[in-house]
């Protein structure tokens, strides 16, 4: 019956929306870095930290407002138990611990050990309670107790929950845990000298009326003291085989601290890139509109170059030559794989929500028909573009998804034609092409503003404003009509296909925009 | 005046689309392999008497399209050392062998990096202008884009260009005039009209075959399509 009981609770707690919705929130308000409310909490969270530690040393010397005190004993304790009871639930799911038990032992034939269910949840909540992220969440708890004056240096346990709010400390405390052996070996070869230059000098010196230097915790204080290269002086030895202990914790010392100070350095500077990488996945994120541009050569440089001025794009090439390359060229690459779904994965990109177009700009076929297979093995909408090196392989990028395939050598092969056909007519052309004349071709959306004040053709006034209207193009008909005549209705979604000076379509666009009312 | 012989030098991928895309223009072409066998090599020894009992050099266009862009630039200052006059098309990968391609004496340049990555952005952002100028530029369409050279001007009657009702009155738009002393401007390219109609101006103009047709009758002069 009992057992009944808790099997169905655990079925409606994971398929109950709203259970799930709310557990989803608190993960994400408390452990998803990608969410995009997460900082404000995890400010509020510093600024409780830092009140906190505010009033402690306050209260050590002034007195402070009982007010302020409640605040600081109890409604910030309150706070930061609510939030550790939150993560203690968000930590497992008890649920589907039941459930995965049941359906375990259903699959044996079994009877339903709940002993066993029982013995996993403790099992995951312990866990997660002895972590060392979770035990700093418990004693900075403990100044609630605040009656237990001992207990108030616990505060300062609230200092270390920084770990969890502040990036910039996670990634200190990874480096400096990357180079844990190194760390460990150090601390033994210190902890070496100090013990036998503290067990030497006690012996040398303890003896000795003149001597400050009577304990042995005095030893170990002095020694440790001299061997940071701290060195305060109000402990010194006096007898000339103290002085020779104390040159050879000394030398030790700079040892100790030149190595520290290079594996601290050699940390960083091995991260340095990876962190770096970081910042740029995390900036990565909150872009919207982008191109992705997957390899970086020729072609994909003047494209990322001209793209670049009014767009965002993205770099990935596995090359990390090219990379450096593309960066020195202030562009956003990025040593990836663009032919790897782990890639995408790592970087967290939205392809349907943030990325307008991929760019498959490598000089070899197989790469491009990998990366568009690739791509297209997870997504089947977004627009695929890819240059086309050798003829045989058209067919092949077809099959990949590619959308739009551009081979190089036949532009040149049209070119060619116009070139020698029509000089002048390819000169205007190209010169309108590549805007050397400041002469740009342009698409206008007609948007309902635009129709509220021009519902016809002859009511553009383009001539006026020195534009070219070369045509409309009729969305609703997918057709182009040339040169229309002045009673040509105009329609949502239409497209003014315009030429003119860059200027006066900047003036043509805003006349369109901004008259309301003929 | 036109020529009716294209000299294709270099033989890869290139050659076959160029070949493809001209034969229509040309009455006679000629890949010549860059190599010293067989009669249709060519080495870059300056020696171009081969070349010289074989075709009419005057009714020549040369298309220097190797590959290695040091050959090319040297390819096209032995040619223009030789031919003074010889229309030469080269291939160029990147901007700076296009500068060197030019002082080599090249008449036009085709850079195709450049190209390539102007044609992608324009295929990106401007997919309707793109597909519009690409169909007019390339013949998809029953429009063409025309040169037209005004040998009468007095049938425009001192007029400014942009006087005249082309769109309404001839069914084409003018898109840019390039006059006789070399220099060119867009129709609108100022708000204000500099230059009247003059004979020897060669208006290149967008339209339906048949109206630029019509338009060619009207004038007098021959449409270079």
């Amino acid at each position: 019956m009992m057992k009944s009981l808790i099997i169905n609770f655990a079925y409606y707690l994971d398929t109950s929306s709203s259970y799930q919705k709310t557990k989803r929130f608190f993960y994400n308000l408390l452990e998803n870095s990608d969410y995009k409310y997460k900082k404000y909490f995890d400010i509020f969270m510093i600024i409780l930290i830092f009140s906190s530690v505010a009033i402690l040393i306050r209260e050590v010397k002034s007195h402070v407002n009982d007010s302020l005190l409640f605040f600081n004993n109890y409604v910030i304790s309150f706070i930061f138990l609510i939030e550790y009871i939150l993560r203690l639930w968000i930590s497992s799911s008890v649920s589907k611990i039941i459930i995965s038990q049941l359906e375990h032992d259903v699959m044996l034939s079994d009877t339903f050990r709940f002993s066993k269910a029982l013995k996993d949840i403790l099992f995951s909540k312990l866990k997660y309670i002895v972590s060392v992220k979770a035990i700093i969440d418990l004693l900075a708890i403990i100044p609630f107790f605040h009656q237990l004056r001992l207990l108030r240096i616990f505060i300062l346990f609230r200092v270390f929950k920084l770990f969890r709010y502040a990036k910039s400390i996670q990634t200190f405390t990874s480096i400096i845990t990357a180079k844990k052996f190194e760390f460990f070996t150090l601390f033994i070869f210190a902890s070496i000298i100090i013990f036998v230059s503290s067990v030497i000098i006690y012996v040398m010196e303890a003896n000795n009326p003149n001597s400050s230097i009577n304990t042995l915790f005095e030893a170990v204080y002095w020694s440790i003291v001299t061997i940071s290269t701290v060195g305060y002086g109000d402990i010194t030895p006096v007898s000339a085989e103290g002085q020779v202990v104390a040159m050879f914790v000394i030398i030790s010392g700079i040892g100790v601290f030149s190595f520290t100070t290079s594996l601290i350095v050699t940390s960083f500077t091995e991260k340095l890139d990876e962190i770096k990488d970081l910042k740029v996945i995390d900036d990565i994120a909150k872009i919207k509109n982008f191109y992705l541009v997957c390899g970086y050569e020729k072609v994909a440089k003047e494209v990322v170059q001209k793209l670049s001025k009014r767009n965002k794009v993205i770099i990935l090439e596995e090359d990390i030559q090219k990379v450096e390359a593309a960066k020195k060229e202030g562009f956003t690459a990025l040593n990836y794989d663009p032919g790897s779904i782990h890639s995408y994965k790592k970087l967290r990109i939205n392809i349907n929500l943030q990325v307008k177009a991929i760019l498959c700009l490598s000089h070899s076929d197989v790469e491009n028909v990998y990366t568009a297979l690739t791509i297209r093995s997870f997504n089947k909408d977004i627009f695929i573009l890819s240059i086309l090196k050798n003829k045989a392989n058209r067919n092949k990028l077809n099959f990949a998804g590619v959308n739009e395939i551009f081979y190089e050598k036949e532009l040149v092969g049209i070119i060619a034609k116009e070139f020698v056909g029509q000089p002048v007519a390819f000169e205007a052309i190209h010169a309108l092409r590549s805007n050397i004349t400041n002469i740009d071709i342009e698409e206008i959306i007609v948007n309902d503003r635009i129709l509220q004040s021009f519902s016809t053709v002859g009511c553009l006034e383009n001539i006026k404003y020195r534009i070219v209207l070369l045509g409309v193009y009729e969305s609703s008909k997918k057709r182009f009509l040339f040169n229309p005549i002045d009673s040509t209705l105009l329609e949502k979604g239409d497209y003014l296909v315009v030429i003119g000076n860059t200027q006066f379509l900047k003036e043509f666009n805003t006349h369109l925009h901004t008259k309301v009312s003929k | 005046m036109k020529k009716s012989t294209a000299l294709i030098f270099g033989y890869n991928e290139y050659t076959f689309e160029i070949e493809k895309n001209i034969k229509s223009v040309y009455e006679h072409i000629y890949i010549l392999k860059l190599g010293s066998d067989g009669e249709d090599s060519f080495d870059l020894s300056d020696n171009w008497d081969s070349l010289n009992q074989k075709v009419n050099i005057d009714d020549c266009v040369a298309f220097c399209i190797l590959e290695d862009m040091a050959e090319n630039i040297f390819l096209t200052i032995s040619l223009r050392d030789t031919f003074k006059d010889l229309t030469i098309v080269a291939l160029s990968e990147d901007q700076e062998s296009a500068d060197k391609l030019k002082l080599a004496g090249a008449t036009r340049v085709i850079p195709s990096t450049q190209t390539t990555a102007n044609v992608i952005i324009d295929i990106l952002e401007k997919p309707i202008a793109t597909e519009v100028l690409h169909n007019i530029l390339y013949e998809k369409s029953n429009l063409k884009i025309s040169q037209i050279t005004i040998e009468d001007h007095t049938l425009f009657d001192g007029k400014y260009p942009t006087d005249i009702e082309w769109s309404r009155d001839h069914g084409i738009i003018i898109m840019s005039v390039y006059h006789e002393d070399g220099s060119s401007e867009f129709i609108y390219s100022s708000k204000a009209s500099h230059h009247i109609v003059q004979s020897g101006d060669i208006f290149v103009v967008v339209g339906y075959d048949e109206d630029i047709k019509e338009f060619e009758k009207l004038i007098g002069t021959k449409c270079e399509k």
